[in-house]
C-alpha cells in the first residue's frame, strides 16, 4: 500500500509495477491525485546541488526523467538553470561547480555575455556571473500526473482517491504493520510506503515514530501567458528567488518570504509586490505583464534539506518516501526507484541513499544541503 | 460592409445613448457611443469574431458579456488580454483583435499605477441587488463601506431585467429590474459613508483581513483593503452546453444577449434558436421578439417546461414552438452560426436518431443554467459543499450569511441560484450580521433581521417554484453554534 498520490507515491507505483503483480499494489490518497505539493510545483529539475547524496541521486533522477517522458509520452524540456550571482557569491559557487563536475554534471561560472546571449532582455548591472547547469530541466506536473495515473491504472494498480488514512495499525507485539484505518474502513496491507507529504508526521506518530519532518508555507505565482523570451529557469541568489516561463508561456514566480514552519500556508497580499519588485530589477518589462494566479504551498523540511528514504527501525513493513525540502518534484522518479528497491530488495539500489534514513536525525549523521530555493 | 445591429425602436426601453466617441479597430476608424463596452460597439457593427482561440485559432464572439468567460480578450492600447464586454469605449481607444499569444506589451513608458490602501467597517464584493441592498443597510447604520464591480456599472443582472418583478411591494414588486437598479444607485449616491468602486476586480482575500482589488483598462488603479467584515455578492456565470460548434459566434449565453439587447440596445441575430425552457429561456425569447429578433424554437430537454406559466404561455401566444424533449445536437457556420441541429431525445436524455430537424438561425442562445461565483471564497478557503441543486459548489453558511471564514459574509448568487428578491434579503440580512461584529446589534436590528428570516423562509419562499431553491439552500445551512467549533477547526 502507498499512502500518498503525489509525484512520490506515484512513481513508487511505478517502479513497484515494473516487478511485482500490479493488482497487488493499492495507492491511496485523501483528496484528489495531485492536490498536495506536487500540482503547487515549480516544474524545475536540476542536479546543481551542494552534496554527493542529492547530485548523484538527481543525475539519476534526470535520466529517468528523459527516458519515462519518452516511454509515457510526456513534455519535458532541457532549458537549463541559471544562477544569477553577485561578486560575493563566486568562491563558493566555483567550489560548487567543481562538486557538480566531479559527479558528472557540467556546469561551469560563466559571465554576463553568456547569460545574455540565453536571456536577451536581462539587465546585465544586476549580476557579477552565473553558474549555467545546461543539464536542467522543466516538465509539466499536470502532465506527469495524469499521464502517471493513466498508465498506473491500465496495467491494474488501484487508486483509490478522497481517501484518508488517519493512522497505521500494528499487529500484537507492535512490531509488524499490519493495516491502516481510513475514512472508509480499515485495510490490510504488507507494507506500507508512507509518501503522504505534509501528512507524513502524523502516520508515523501513530506507531510511535518521530519524523523531524516541517512544513514550511511557500508562495509562487503566474503571470498570463506571453510568447517565448527565454528557456532556463532563473535564480536570483540573492534574494533567493525563481522565475521561468511555462511550457504555455506564462512566467512562474517563486520568492522567498519568511515564514515559520508549520504554520499555516495563506495567500498574502505582500507577495506579489515583492515578487515583482525582484524581477523588474532583471527585466524592464515585467512591470507590464499580468499576474493570472497566485497560490501557496508546502516544502516539507527536514533538518539537513534531503529528503528521508527507506525503511523504519522497529516497525517492520514501513517505508518513507517524506521530506523532500523543495524538491520532491525533480526526485520523484529516483524516489519511485529507491523506495521499491527498499520495499522488495532490502536495498536502496544506490549506495548514497542508504545515508538518508530517519536513523541519520538520531545518529547525528546530518548531510547539509546549502541550495535550496525560493 | 459593417452592418446595423443597434435597435432604435423599443417598446419599453428608450437607450439613451450617450455622445458619439470614435476608436481604432484594426487601424480603421469606427464609431460608438459613451456607455458602450468595447464589445458591445463592435458588436453593432457587425463584427462577430472579437478574437481567436490561441493554440487552435477558432473564431470567439461574446458569450457572457458581464466579464465571466474570457471569450472576448483582445488588445486595448497595446495591452493584451483585456475583457472587452466590460472595458468602456473612449475616444482614440487603439483596439485589436489576437490571434495568438501575445508579446510582452510593447507600451511606451511604465503607466502610473494609482494605488491605495483603504481601512473599513465593511468591504462588499459586487454590486448586484445583494450587494447594493447590503451597501444600503450598512449605511443606514453608520458603517463605512467599500463597494465593489468590476463592470461600469452598479446593478448586476438588475440591468438587464426589463420585465415587472412579482413578490412583495417592500422588494420592489412592479418595477422593472433595471429601474430597481437606478432607484437604488440613487439612494446609495446620498450616503458619505459609502464610496464605490466600479470597474474594479477583487481579485482575491488575503491574510489578516485585506481584499486585494485592481482597476484595469485607462485608468489603472490597485487598491489594498483592510476590512472588519467582508460579503461575497459576486453573482453567478452562465453555463455552457457540450455539443460541437458551442464555440462559434452567435452562440451566446442568454444573459449575454440580454446585456446586449436590453443594456447597450444590440441586437444579438435576426434569427434565434433559444436552449432552456426554465424562467430566463423563457423571458429572454419574449425579450428578443421585442427587439425584434425572430425566435424559431425554444428547445428544452425535459419532460416539462421548468420556467413559470405566465411566461410560457406569453411566448406560445405569440406562436414560438417550445419543444420538450429535445436538444441541440450541432451548430454550424463559417465565424458565426448559420444554423443548428435540433433532435429529439427519448426517456433515457439520449438522441433519437432520425429526429433531427435543421434550423437557420445566426444566434444560439444558451439558457442553461447558472453556476454560483464564489470563487474568492474558496480560494480564501471557506468550507464549500457540493449542491447541484444550487448551482454547484456553494458555501457553508448560517442562516445570517456567515461562511466559516470569521468575518467573511455571502448573499446573493454566490451562495447558490436563486433570483433577484431572495438575493436582496439575503443582502439586507448579512449587511445586519455585519453590523453586528462591528459593534454590536440593537433591539430594533435583531427584530428586523428576525422579521426578514421569517419572510425568506416562510411566505416568500411558499410558492412551489421557489420552494425548490430554498430546499437546495437549506442543505448548506450550518447552525451558528457549528460554526464556531468548524472555524476554530
Ligand atoms: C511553491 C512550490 C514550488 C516548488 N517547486 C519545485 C520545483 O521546481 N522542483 C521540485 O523538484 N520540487 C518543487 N517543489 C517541491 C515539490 O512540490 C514537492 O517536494 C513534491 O511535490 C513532493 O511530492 P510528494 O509526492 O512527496 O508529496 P505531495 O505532492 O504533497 O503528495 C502527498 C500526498 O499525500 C496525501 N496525503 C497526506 N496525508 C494523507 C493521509 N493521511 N492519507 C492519505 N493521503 C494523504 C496528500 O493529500 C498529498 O496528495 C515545490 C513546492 C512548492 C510548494
Ligand atoms: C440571464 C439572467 C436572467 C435572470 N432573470 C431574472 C428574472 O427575470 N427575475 C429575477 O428575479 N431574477 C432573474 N435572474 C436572477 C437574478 O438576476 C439574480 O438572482 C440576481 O441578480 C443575483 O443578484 P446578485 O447580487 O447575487 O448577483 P449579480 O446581480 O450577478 O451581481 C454580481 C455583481 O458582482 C460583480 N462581480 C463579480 N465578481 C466580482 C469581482 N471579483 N470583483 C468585483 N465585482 C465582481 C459583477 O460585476 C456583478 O455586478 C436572472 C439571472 C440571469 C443571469
Ligand atoms: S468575459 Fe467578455 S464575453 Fe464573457
Amino acid at each position: 500500500m502507498i499512502v500518498g498520490g503525489g509525484i512520490s507515491g506515484l512513481f513508487t507505483a511505478y517502479f513497484l509495477a515494473n516487478r511485482v503483480d500490479p493488482e497487488k499494489i493499492l495507492l491511496v490518497e485523501r483528496s484528489y491525485i495531485g492536490s498536495g505539493s506536487t500540482l503547487r510545483c515549480a516544474t524545475g529539475i536540476r542536479a546543481s546541488f551542494t552534496t554527493e547524496e542529492h547530485i548523484v541521486l538527481m543525475k539519476r533522477s534526470i535520466e529517468y526523467w528523459l527516458e519515462l517522458s519518452r516511454e509515457l509520452g510526456f513534455y519535458l524540456r532541457r532549458g537549463g538553470y541559471v544562477w544569477l550571482l553577485q561578486e560575493e557569491h563566486l568562491d563558493a559557487f566555483k567550489e560548487y561547480s567543481q562538486l557538480h563536475n566531479r559527479f558528472g554534471v557540467p556546469t561551469r561560472i560563466v559571465d554576463r555575455e553568456f547569460v545574455a546571449e540565453l536571456v536577451p532582455s536581462i539587465n546585465q548591472d544586476m549580476f557579477a556571473a552565473a553558474l549555467h547547469d545546461p543539464l536542467a530541466m522543466q516538465a509539466d506536473p499536470f502532465e506527469v500526473i495524469h499521464t502517471l495515473t493513466r498508465f498506473l491504472k491500465s496495467t491494474g494498480v488501484k487508486i483509490q482517491e478522497f481517501t484518508e488514512v488517519t493512522k497505521l495499525v500494528l499487529d500484537h507485539e507492535r512490531k509488524n504493520v499490519e493495516a491502516v484505518v481510513t475514512n472508509k474502513g480499515e485495510i490490510p496491507a504488507e507494507n506500507i510506503v508512507v509518501a503522504a507529504g505534509t501528512g507524513t508526521k502524523n502516520l508515523l506518530k501513530s506507531v510511535g515514530v518521530d519524523a523531524p519532518l516541517e512544513p514550511l508555507p511557500k508562495h509562487i505565482l503566474i503571470t498570463m501567458r506571453y510568447r517565448r523570451l527565454f528557456d532556463p529557469l532563473l535564480i536570483d541568489w540573492a534574494s533567493n528567488s525563481y522565475i521561468v516561463q511555462s511550457r504555455y508561456g506564462g512566467f512562474i514566480v517563486g520568492a522567498e518570504l519568511a515564514e515559520n514552519t508549520s504554520g499555516e500556508a495563506i495567500n498574502r497580499i505582500d507577495y506579489m509586490p515583492h515578487a515583482v519588485r525582484i524581477w523588474s530589477k532583471f527585466f524592464k518589462w515585467f512591470p507590464k505583464v499580468y499576474i493570472l494566479r497566485y497560490w501557496t504551498g508546502y516544502y516539507v523540511m527536514t533538518p539537513d534539506h534531503h529528503p528521508v528514504y527507506g525503511p523504519v527501525e522497529g516497525v517492520d513493513g514501513v517505508y518513507i518516501a517524506a521530506g523532500f525540502s523543495g524538491h520532491g518534484f525533480m526526485l520523484g522518479p529516483v524516489t519511485g526507484y529507491v523506495t521499491s528497491r527498499w520495499v522488495i530488495d532490502g536495498d536502496p539500489g544506490i549506495a548514497q541513499a542508504k545515508n538518508l534514513m530517519l536513523a541519520r536525525f538520531t545518529m547525528g549523521r546530518l548531510i547539509r544541503e546549502k541550495a535550496v530555493i525560493g | 460592409m459593417p452592418r446595423d445591429r443597434r435597435i432604435w425602436k423599443h417598446p419599453i426601453i428608450d437607450f439613451k445613448r450617450g455622445r458619439k466617441v470614435r476608436f481604432f479597430f484594426e487601424g480603421k476608424v469606427v464609431e460608438a457611443y459613451e456607455g458602450e463596452t468595447v464589445a458591445a460597439a463592435l458588436y453593432a457593427i457587425g463584427i462577430d469574431v472579437l478574437t481567436w482561440s490561441p493554440k487552435l485559432r477558432r473564431p470567439r464572439g461574446p458569450f457572457c458579456m458581464i466579464g465571466k468567460c474570457s471569450s472576448c480578450l483582445m488588445k486595448i492600447n497595446g495591452v493584451p488580454n483585456v475583457r472587452t464586454c466590460i472595458e468602456p469605449v473612449s475616444e482614440g481607444l487603439v483596439v485589436e483583435r489576437q490571434r495568438e499569444i501575445p508579446p510582452i506589451p510593447e507600451t511606451s513608458e511604465n503607466r502610473q499605477v494609482h494605488v491605495e490602501e483603504l481601512d473599513v467597517d465593511l468591504v462588499i464584493v459586487g454590486g448586484g441587488p445583494a450587494g447594493l441592498i447590503a451597501a444600503m443597510e450598512a449605511c443606514k447604520r453608520g458603517l463605512d463601506v467599500v463597494l465593489i464591480d468590476e463592470s461600469p456599472r452598479i446593478g448586476g443582472q438588475l440591468v438587464k431585467q426589463t420585465h415587472k418583478f412579482f413578490g412583495s411591494h417592500e422588494w420592489f414588486s412592479g418595477h422593472r429590474g433595471f429601474e430597481i437598479a437606478e432607484l437604488l444607485s440613487k439612494k446609495l449616491a446620498s450616503f458619505k459613508n459609502l464610496r464605490i468602486l466600479t470597474r474594479t476586480t477583487a481579485y482575491g482575500i488575503f491574510k489578516d483581513n485585506v481584499v486585494g482589488a485592481a482597476c484595469f483598462g485607462s485608468t489603472p488603479g490597485n487598491y489594498t483593503i483592510r476590512f472588519r467584515t467582508c460579503i461575497i455578492s459576486t453573482g453567478a456565470s452562465e453555463n455552457y452546453l457540450v455539443f460541437p460548434g458551442n464555440d462559434l459566434p452567435g452562440v451566446i449565453g442568454a444573459g449575454g444577449a440580454q446585456t446586449l439587447m436590453n443594456v447597450f440596445g444590440v441586437r444579438p441575430g435576426e434569427r434565434a434558436l433559444v436552449v432552456g425552457a426554465g424562467n430566463v429561456g423563457l423571458i429572454v425569447s419574449y425579450q428578443l421578439l421585442q427587439a425584434g429578433v425572430k425566435v424559431l424554437a425554444v428547445v428544452e430537454l425535459m419532460d416539462e417546461i421548468g420556467g413559470w406559466f405566465v411566461h410560457a404561455a406569453k411566448i406560445r401566444r405569440y406562436g414560438i414552438p417550445i419543444l420538450t424533449r429535445h436538444t441541440v445536437k450541432e451548430a454550424w457556420g463559417c465565424e458565426r452560426v448559420e444554423g443548428a441541429t435540433v433532435v429529439a431525445v427519448d426517456e433515457k436524455y439520449e438522441p433519437i436518431s432520425g429526429s433531427e430537424r435543421d434550423y437557420e438561425v445566426d444566434a444560439l442562445l444558451l439558457a442553461v443554467g447558472l453556476t454560483p461565483d464564489n470563487r474568492l471564497l474558496a480560494q480564501a478557503g471557506a468550507k464549500m459543499v457540493w449542491l447541484p441543486s444550487a448551482g454547484g459548489f456553494v458555501p457553508l453558511r448560517t442562516v445570517f450569511q456567515e461562511t466559516t471564514l470569521r468575518n467573511i459574509f455571502v448573499a446573493g448568487d454566490s451562495s447558490g441560484i436563486e433570483e433577484a428578491t431572495t438575493a436582496m434579503v439575503e443582502g439586507a440580512i448579512a449587511a445586519i450580521t455585519a453590523v453586528e461584529s462591528v459593534r454590536g446589534i440593537s433591539k430594533e436590528d435583531e427584530k428586523y433581521r428576525k422579521r426578514l428570516l421569517k419572510f425568506l423562509w416562510g411566505e416568500y419562499r411558499a410558492s412551489p417554484v421557489v420552494r425548490r431553491a430554498a430546499e437546495a439552500k437549506k442543505k448548506a445551512l450550518i447552525d451558528p453554534e457549528k460554526l464556531e467549533e468548524v472555524v476554530r477547526g
